[in-house]
């Protein structure tokens, strides 16, 4: 998607009309009314900007509830997401660890160095389409897109710094008080707000321009390749890897450990029928964003088909579908990968909306 | 006169917009405090073990039951959704009903309600914890504010309870207790009901002045069923330990007095 962020609301009121003394005054009484009376979710979209669902995507999960969409506060959240006023020592940001050129994931690395160089303990996922997950993380135990910043912000292991900090800091900001004052007519910055300002940026991560998308979108046409690969992942990978996010955002247990040193899903229900299930990642600029699975431990796609074909270990959490794994021929596994390419999204990757701002 | 037909003008747009504002914002508009309404506050009292001794941080306590000494740094928890019951039988509730009560902040052990209307009541509802809605709702403010530092960032929720301080009989020398969990077999979520009847007399809302209600907190019941904390100085998820002790803990709370 690719959207300005030049005009605002304000643009739309032909001030140039308003010339004399009491006209204008009236005027303005009557654009005072009307501003008095809305809602913050009756913000009227004036162009095309927007957060918009692809048509052949399933309705949204976050729905800007009391949280409504604007430019104002979307490059609010841009700002936060690209400063390392969030982290402890002001030494990493979100994009650290999230590189738009790696499609949102970290640059190849299996584990993420937080603040001082700390190595987390699971790979960072790529980020796209967030505002259809219903849960965060390897093991989901994060359930909303606007607390789910709590997360890496007081992580040790990542950002390593207190949410009361960090609005402490963001207040000792005059740069931070006006952006915020002038999105949420806030004079003091909260955590709500601030979370909510990530949120609105988080949200707008929308990949829905990859060869996938436009052939979905009917203007361009698979290779036969491309093609196989399409009709053998839809027969062997779409159960788990539902189109068009790539996800069915279960938890699944794909067979790579026999016992599990990461409990994964059982850590937050405790209930050890789910120990080392995972939830089931979207593919989406997948070509990019290795090394794979939570560990990072294969760094290439064909490793990952091996893994599927002749690699599965067994367990009692094992998902019965991969009981005796995914039979690939060699040259399936280079047609399913030739598929896996056309997720990758360069539109995507290099929206200059989406990227580091320029101050 | 100019100025004077201005003037008039002026009166009249001023009318006017008043008269906009006011049918144009009428669904914003809520209904000012009345003589038909009174305020209720609802204390909480710290105790150890008895109404002799009064809980506060930073002193020595010795358990009861597991004869470990405690010595409490934190002491915290929410109270929420707090409705009244009329004599009519029907149930009056408090808007945004959230509390984070903290012995370290006197001010915080004070719920105090505003608008109740006027009458006579003869029960209180209140819930230990945070709803289950509010626990997977977006970003929060007032009481359940994140950075109250109540709220598990990896494992989306509040933490209904902390209580933390220092033990010799702890293998650390201290003790970390965070309960919470609003799904499933491991929630720790109850609500509670006092009927005033039972040891004192109904409370009566005037607009003349603050109508109180007594609740005694016994900290110490926090280890009643749970065992030493040499076996367990640590909670910090949901599950049945934590459910235990936050049962124990909210049973062990008690209605004391109402003070029309
Ligand atoms: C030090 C590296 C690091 C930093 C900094 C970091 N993240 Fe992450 N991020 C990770 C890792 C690792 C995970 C996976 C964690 C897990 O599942 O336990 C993750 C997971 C996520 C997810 C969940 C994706 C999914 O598939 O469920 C989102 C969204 C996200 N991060 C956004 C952010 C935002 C926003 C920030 C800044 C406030 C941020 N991250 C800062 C490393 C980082
Ligand atoms: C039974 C469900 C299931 C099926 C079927 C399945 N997967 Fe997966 N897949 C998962 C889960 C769960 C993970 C994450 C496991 C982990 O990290 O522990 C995963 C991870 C991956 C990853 C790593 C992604 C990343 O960003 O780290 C790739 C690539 C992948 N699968 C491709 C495929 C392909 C191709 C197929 C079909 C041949 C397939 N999967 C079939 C459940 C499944």
């Amino acid at each position: 998607m690719v959207f300005s962020l030049i005009s605002t609301p304000i643009q739309t009121f032909q001030f140039k009309k308003l010339f004399s003394g009491m006209r204008f005054f009236c005027s303005m009484i009557l654009v005072f009314v009307l501003f008095s009376c809305k809602k913050d979710n009756e913000i009227v979209p004036v162009d095309d900007w927007g957060f918009k669902k692809p048509s052949y995507f399933p309705e949204p999960h976050y729905t800007f509830e009391n949280n409504a969409q604007t430019k104002l506060r979307f490059s609010l959240g841009r700002d936060l997401f690209y400063d390392s006023i969030l982290s402890l020592d002001n030494s990493i940001s979100c994009a650290s660890c999230h590189a738009q050129t790696h499609g949102f994931s970290d640059h190849n690395v299996a584990f993420s160095a937080g603040v001082n160089g700390t190595l987390g303990v699971r790979n960072s996922p790529a980020l796209s389409n967030l505002a259809w997950y219903p849960t965060f993380m390897w093991d989901g135990g994060i359930v909303n897109i606007e607390t789910f910043s709590v997360g890496p912000i007081t992580n040790p292991l990542e950002m390593h710094e207190s949410i009361l900090n960090v609005v402490g800091k963001l207040n000792a900001n005059s740069a931070y008080r006006s952006k915020f004052k002038l999105a949420y007519d806030v004079d003091s910055i909260t955590d709500q707000k601030m979370l909510q300002a990530l949120a609105q940026y988080m949200a707008m991560l929308i990949s829905d321009d990859s060869k996938y998308d436009k052939f979905k979108k009917g203007t361009y046409t698979f290779t036969a390749d491309e093609n196989a690969g399409y009709f053998l992942f839809q027969a062997k990978c779409a159960s788990c890897h539902t189109e068009p996010l790539f996800t069915d955002f279960t938890y699944r247990n794909n067979g790579i450990d026999a016992t599990f040193t990461d409990l994964g899903r059982g850590m937050i229900t405790q209930n050890a029928a789910d120990n080392g299930k995972f939830k089931v990642p979207s593919l989406r600029n997948v070509q990019l964003t290795y090394p794979y699975m939570h560990d990072g431990r294969y760094f290439t796609l064909s490793q990952v088909l091996d893994h599927y074909a002749t690699g599965i270990q067994s367990s009692s959490t094992l998902d019965p579908s991969l009981a005796s794994g995914i039979p690939l021929t060699a040259d399936e596994k280079l047609k399913i990968i030739a598929f896996l390419r056309t997720l990758t999204d360069y539109t995507f990757m290099a929206n200059p909306d989406l990227s580091e701002p320029i101050h | 006169m100019k100025t004077f037909s201005q003037y008039k003008k002026f009166s009249l747009i001023a009318l006017a917009i008043a008269g906009l504002t006011f049918t144009s914002c009428k669904k914003e508009v809520t209904p000012e405090p009345t003589a038909t309404t009174g305020s209720v506050s609802v204390n909480f009292e710290h105790k150890w073990v008895d109404l002799s001794a009064n809980f506060t941080l930073n002193m020595e306590y010795i358990h009861p039951v597991t004869n470990d000494t405690l010595n409490f740094t934190t002491m915290k928890y929410y109270i929420s959704n707090l409705k009244l019951k009329k004599a009519d039988g029907t149930w009056w509730t408090h808007p945004e009903s959230y509390f984070l009560v903290d012995v370290e902040n006197v001010s915080s052990t004070k719920l105090s309600m505003s608008n109740v209307p006027v009458g006579t009541y003869t029960e209180l509802s209140y819930t230990f914890g945070v709803d289950s809605t509010r626990n997977v709702s977006g970003a929060q403010t007032g009481a359940l504010s994140i950075a109250k530092d109540m709220f598990w960032s990896w494992n989306s929720g509040y933490i209904f309870l902390k209580a933390e301080g220092l033990s010799a009989n702890s293998t650390t020398g201290s003790y970390s207790f965070h309960l919470g969990g609003f799904s499933g077999a491991n929630s720790t979520l109850s609500t509670k009901n006092v009927v005033f009847n039972s040891v004192s007399t109904d409370l009566v809302v005037s607009s003349s002045h603050e109508s109180e209600i007594s609740m005694l907190v016994f900290p110490d019941k926090l280890w009643n069923t749970a065992g030493s904390i040499n076996t367990t100085n640590t909670i910090h998820m949901p599950g049945s330990g934590a459910k235990t002790m936050a049962n124990d803990f909210v049973n062990g709370i008690e209605f004391e007095h109402v003070h029309n």
